[in-house]
């Protein structure tokens, strides 16, 4: 096993390029963690997002127009769930769980009615998401491969996290965020809508996860498959938690499912069964959850240890 | 011109079946300090959050500054200088005490938030009225006076003309009272009104220049502070006349029930980490530990129950060390508990009084064989408890979850009593709970006194501690300061200790063994 | 009164769902009565199709059943879809592997293994959420497709029949369960099934072991006060529960095919699981609820056979179904989930208590 040919250079672009879709449903479920919501729907809203941005783009030819509209899309999805749990007092496992179901359920009558076939469709008149060609960097071996014919999704993706991270720390609005999320009571008292926040954060992650599905199906591929998110709307929530809720740690978690990712199709080409392979993000998201929470629960038992010198 | 610059009429408001206010009046002239007294449930905390706008009221006028409001919101409220400080701050631990204070009227540039304003702004306050707090740390790293401070210039901060304070001495020492009764009187001659929302009459006798009483939702009277007494208060308060000090036998002990050696446990804040505590219960004794709420009496608690890991030292109950054993296995050794969060811990409240009654002998015979259960006996036992403990209503099968703080508290008392351990231990058994149940929770503890079982109690409130305790020892910061016997224990001494001082007149008797 | 409001808000929940389904049939062309008429034909009118609903309510009973139980503790254990595997193949092995043995030791040996496998492995995010508060539900999930993973792999490498469909030997001819309704394919499993639905019911009314469910998932910090170990509860109520969920899966295996099949369960448990969330996990309504859904799904073939209406469509119903379930049952069943709001509001503390509650 040539251990040079699997971790080369190019794997950094490939590890990025697997990470972004995920990091746009992780960034849907950091933005309403914020608000105490537990977005187990993203799987739901991505998948609802991909087929339509599938759909707009093979009947228009325009991908910008499949993008905005996945992104309506995306917030329909996640406004029914806002409703039913805000309003209704819905379970919020439950709700994203019932959302999960009624987008694989729609999305499955959708390609027959819509598309008409079953399983999975493509066609070369799908739109993709427009890649930036920067033909000084075609000279070089090493910048074409790391920062040459990028996504633009991908470029995106990392403002996307810049701006999140400003707005949760910097700003008036994150400030009312955070306290409603960690205590709405007193953000209640302090005159702010908890509601309408709620429903804020819901609209945005569902224009978040609208957009992390169109990636998915016209910007890293070019087609939809049935039940194509295939748990990386889990993995974002995964993400998300691996972060705490912070928006840059959470880019850090998927990078690391991206890298799992490349490396498991780079090892499935040495003869590894394909199942391991399959197998190890998730076991490796697994893992990162338990470890972060169990470093909390040293790192808060050592904060209240009575052995510990007294801290200022 | 009116003379008031809040009037509450005829108020009514329901909680489902139960009628939390009929006919409330009050009303609150400016530049004066009106306390609002009551029992437990008698309406006043409700009353005010109806004005600060948490409840919306099912009837009534509210009048602010002249004006009548209506459909009143935290934010509305806010917005007509109505300021309120709870009995459980609303203060998120995460954020900073700068960023609490702040919190919904932000200084900013734009959408951003200005830092440097809002900590020039918070500098005016500490120096203005004297409150000393510290903008950078985060709520879970300061202490509960400091807290409270940032909840007043939190109000302040928002333009309070008019302050409500919901039983705010709960948690002060009486030296910590002065300083705080100090600001209040800043307070008045700044101009501002105060609510003081209070069930302590001595202190509303020292401070108040009204008094409005309510009973039961209703509104009893409104009297100037010169005109009565506290023992005229608890006659308004309770319709009858009240006595608070039942007979207290002196005891007569056997051996040692529980024994605490040099006892290390975590804490939930640096002050409250148990570091080196050492203690005895005898049979037939009470000891009462004083101390303000905070100090680490709750994690010494949890420690000796099971509930929170020893780290150091050792816990000894009837001869059996039982440090770090399980709830059972200390339950099975002779414990018995009233806790001090009955929501939390004593009860299980979306189940029935019976299965609560029985939920520490679930596994024995007559109650169950094996896993199946016996449904008949424990009714049966339930209804005989029901009776013994005066329990209402007094359906067995009847929900706990709507219950009031002094019915609730009967069935977390009958469970343990009746449980008849070796060691008692009870912890603010009179917190939240009217004068009535008050009565019968103090009796029956000197009853299981006279039975020759040990009881450690715990009580934030210092009347009932030197009513009830034999020997009173007192916590501070983790640590206990001192222990002194009953008789020559007053509310002085005591309460020096309770701020870590030496009382005068007293030999070092600190951190020793009891 | 509050107990028929939340009968009368499920019916009234259905009969929303059901026009809406109307609508969207009329939209596309199709006759709505004639559809909902051969949907119910072909759950209940002949041999084929009442057996084939009897068949599909079993797995969904169960799971619906696993699912319940471990809510009663305030655990999701969204990953009775890995356990269901996970059982299915553990029977598959046992069933092909020690032919020879006497029929009912086979078939006890059967059961027990796959009920075993189920129970670990649930056991395990029991434990995490338990022990450091991880949460269940995206571990479950997580964990649900490394459980299709491991079975893929078992059943396109050691253990396949090598027949060039991905399946297991068949089991041996003494274990297979009797199909008792030819031409369905509904079996003797769905006696086991209801045996074991009546234990669990019995278990939780009326055994010390209910008890401790209950009291651990309304207040678990009471529950440990009064000597009740919640962490042991909660993994013993994971356990139960993967317990429940395996022998889902060792019921299809010997009921219905006679082998492990790859990817056989098209979210069989998840349809359980929706069933328990729609009656709020009530043990009583659970059985209904899943034998209505067996209904909906058994007549959905019928229905497309006969009018072309698409079997997406009632999945789609059922989705909506779930939707306004989730919010309609709140409102009628508040009791349970008001008194876990007291303990949390009035316990005046915030979110974290360590391993007993949902780590942030």
């Amino acid at each position: 096993m040539e251990f040079n040919s699997i971790f080369d250079y190019t794997l950094i672009y490939a590890t990025i390029r697997a990470a972004t879709p995920i990091l746009f449903a992780a960034l849907a479920a950091v933005i309403t963690q914020q608000a105490d919501i537990i977005n187990i729907g993203t799987e739901g809203i991505m998948l609802t997002g991909a087929f339509t941005a599938v759909c707009i783009s093979y009947f228009t030819g325009n991908w910008f127009l499949a993008l905005i509209v996945s992104m309506i899309a995306g917030i329909i999805m996640s406004m029914i769930m806002a409703v039913a749990h805000i309003r209704y007092k819905a379970d919020i496992c439950a709700i994203g769980t019932a959302i999960n179901m009624f987008a694989l359920a729609i999305t499955k009558f959708g390609i027959k009615q819509f598309l008409g076939t079953t399983g999975s469709f493509t066609d070369p008149k799908i739109a993709a998401i427009p890649r930036i060609n920067i033909p000084l960097f075609e000279s070089n071996k090493y910048l074409d491969g790391l920062f040459n014919n990028w996504s633009l999704m991908e470029v995106f993706g990392i403002i996307m996290v810049l701006i999140m991270t400003f707005m949760l720390y910097r700003t008036v609005w994150g400030l009312r965020l955070r306290s409603v999320g960690r205590f709405p009571m007193a953000a209640e008292t302090a005159g702010i809508n908890v509601n309408k926040m709620k429903y804020q954060v819901m609209v945005i992650s569902g224009i978040l996860g609208g957009m992390a599905g169109a990636h998915l199906s016209i910007g890293y591929s070019q087609m939809f498959t049935e039940n194509m998110t295939n748990g990386r709307g889990f993995m974002g929530v995964a993400a998300m938690f691996f972060g705490s809720t912070n928006p840059m740690l959470a880019w850090i978690g998927c990078l690391l499912f991206g890298f799992t990712d490349s490396i498991g199709g780079r090892l499935q080409a040495y003869g590894w069964p394909s199942q391991f392979v399959l197998m190890m993000p998730y076991i490796i998201t697994i893992s990162v959850l338990t470890v972060s929470l169990w470093r909390k629960a040293v790192r808060d038992a050592k904060i209240k240890s009575s052995l510990v010198a007294e801290q200022s | 011109m009116n003379e008031y610059i809040v009037e509450m009429s005829d108020i009514e408001k329901n909680f489902g079946q139960v009628k939390a206010v009929d006919k409330g009046q009050f009303n609150l002239k400016k530049g004066e300090i009106h306390s609002l007294i009551g029992e437990n449930g008698a309406g006043k905390s409700t009353m005010m959050k109806i004005l600060y706008g948490i409840y919306p009221k099912d009837g009534g006028t509210i009048k602010v500054g002249g004006g009548e409001l209506s459909d009143i919101s935290p934010k509305k409220a806010i917005g007509h200088g109505i300021g309120m400080v709870h009995q459980e701050f609303m203060l998120v631990n995460e954020l900073t005490v700068l960023e609490n204070i702040i919190l919904g009227f932000e200084p900013r540039k734009k959408i951003v938030i200005d830092f440097d304003k809002a900590r020039k702004e918070i500098k005016k306050y500490i120096d203005t009225y004297k409150m000393d707090i510290q903008p950078n740390k985060r709520i879970n790293q300061i202490s509960v006076g400091e807290a409270q401070r940032v909840e007043i210039i939190k109000t302040l901060y928002r333009g309070a003309e008019i302050l409500i304070l919901d039983e705010p001495t709960a948690v002060l020492t009486p030296q910590e009272c002065k300083k705080f009764f100090e600001i209040l009187n800043n307070l008045k001659a700044d101009g501002k009104s105060v609510v003081f929302i209070s069930h302590k009459l001595n202190e509303v006798m020292e401070i108040s220049d009204r008094i409005t009483v309510m009973r039961q939702g209703r509104f009893v009277d409104t009297v100037n502070r010169n005109a009565t007494n506290t023992a005229g208060l608890a006659k308004m308060m309770v319709g009858r006349e009240v006595f608070l000090n039942v007979e207290k036998k002196k005891a007569q002990t056997g051996g040692t029930v529980l024994d605490i050696k040099d006892l290390w446990t975590s804490g939930e804040k640096e002050l409250s980490k148990i570091r080196g505590v050492s203690l005895d219960v005898k049979a037939g004794e009470i000891v009462g530990i004083a101390g303000i709420d905070g100090n680490g009496q709750s994690e010494l608690i949890e420690a000796i129950t099971g509930l929170r890991k020893v780290e150091k030292g050792a816990v000894i109950l009837d001869g059996v060390n039982i440090t770090n054993c399980s709830p059972k296995k200390i339950r099975e050794g002779g414990l018995t508990h009233i806790p001090e969060d009955r929501n939390l811990r004593g009860l299980n409240r979306g189940m029935s009084i019976m299965d609560n009654l029985v939920a520490v002998k679930l596994d024995r015979k007559p109650f169950a064989k094996g896993i199946i259960r016996n449904r008949k006996e424990i009714y049966d036992f339930s209804k005989s408890l029901i009776k013994k403990f005066d329990i209402r209503p007094d359906d067995p099968q009847a929900l706990t979850q709507s219950f009031s703080g002094g019915n609730a508290q009967k069935v977390v008392v009958a469970r343990e009593v009746d449980a008849e351990g070796k060691l008692l231990i009870a912890s603010q058994p009179s917190r939240g709970v009217d004068i009535g149940a008050i009565e019968s929770i103090r009796r029956i503890l000197n009853e299981v006194k006279a039975n020759g079982k040990g009881i450690l109690l715990i009580s934030a409130d210092l009347e009932e501690i030197l009513s009830l305790s034999d020997r009173i020892v007192v916590m501070y910061e983790g640590k206990i300061m001192g222990v002194v016997k009953a008789e020559d224990a007053n509310e002085d001494n005591i309460g020096m200790l309770m701020m870590g001082g030496i009382p005068a007149g007293m030999s070092e008797v600190a951190g020793g063994e009891a | 009164m509050k107990v028929t409001n939340k009968y009368v808000n499920l019916l009234f929940t259905i009969v929303i769902s059901m026009l809406i389904g109307a609508v969207i049939m009329l939209i596309l062309g199709f006759n709505p009565l004639e559809a909902y008429f051969q949907l119910f034909k072909g759950a209940f009118v002949g041999k084929l199709n009442l057996g084939t609903t009897l068949q599909k309510f079993v797995p969904l009973l169960l799971t619906a059943m696993a699912f319940a139980i471990s809510s009663r503790v305030g655990v999701f254990n969204v990953g009775v879809e890995g356990e269901l595997y996970l059982g299915a193949m553990a029977a598959a092995w046992v069933g092909f592997t020690f032919v020879g043995l006497p029929a009912p030791i086979h078939i006890v040996l059967c059961f027990a293994f796959a009920m075993l496998v189920g129970a670990v492995w649930a056991s395990i995010p029991g434990a995490l959420k338990a022990q450091w508060g991880v949460n269940e539900v995206c571990v479950t999930i997580l964990m649900n497709y490394v459980a299709t993973f491991i079975t893929s792999y078992l059943v396109n490498g050691p253990f396949s029949a090598k027949t060039g469909v991905p399946q297991t030997p068949a089991v041996a001819a003494g274990v297979k369960l009797t199909q008792f309704m030819k031409p369905s394919q509904a079996h003797t499993g769905l006696f086991v099934a209801v045996a074991a639905v009546i234990f669990i019911y019995w278990l939780m009314s009326s055994s010390t072991i209910g008890y401790k469910f209950t009291s651990v998932g309304l207040n678990p910090f009471h529950a440990q006060y009064t000597g009740i170990d919640p962490k042991r509860t909660m993994i013993g109520a994971m356990l139960l529960s993967g317990a429940v969920g395996g022998m889902a899966g060792c019921i299809e295996v010997l009921g219905v095919y006679g082998y492990f099949l790859d990817n056989f369960s098209s979210g069989i448990a998840f349809d359980g699981m929706l069933a328990a969330l729609i009656v709020k996990s009530d043990i009583k309504t659970v059985p209904f609820m899943a034998f209505f859904l067996a209904v909906l799904k058994s007549g959905a073939l019928g229905m497309e056979r006969y009018t072309g209406v698409p079997k997406a469509i009632v999945d789609t119903i059922i989705a909506i179904f779930i939707i306004f379930a989730t919010m309609e049952a709140l409102l009628a069943f508040n009791k349970k989930r008001k008194a876990k709001k007291d303990v949390q509001a009035s316990s005046g503390k915030q979110s974290e208590q360590g391993g007993l509650k949902n780590g942030i």
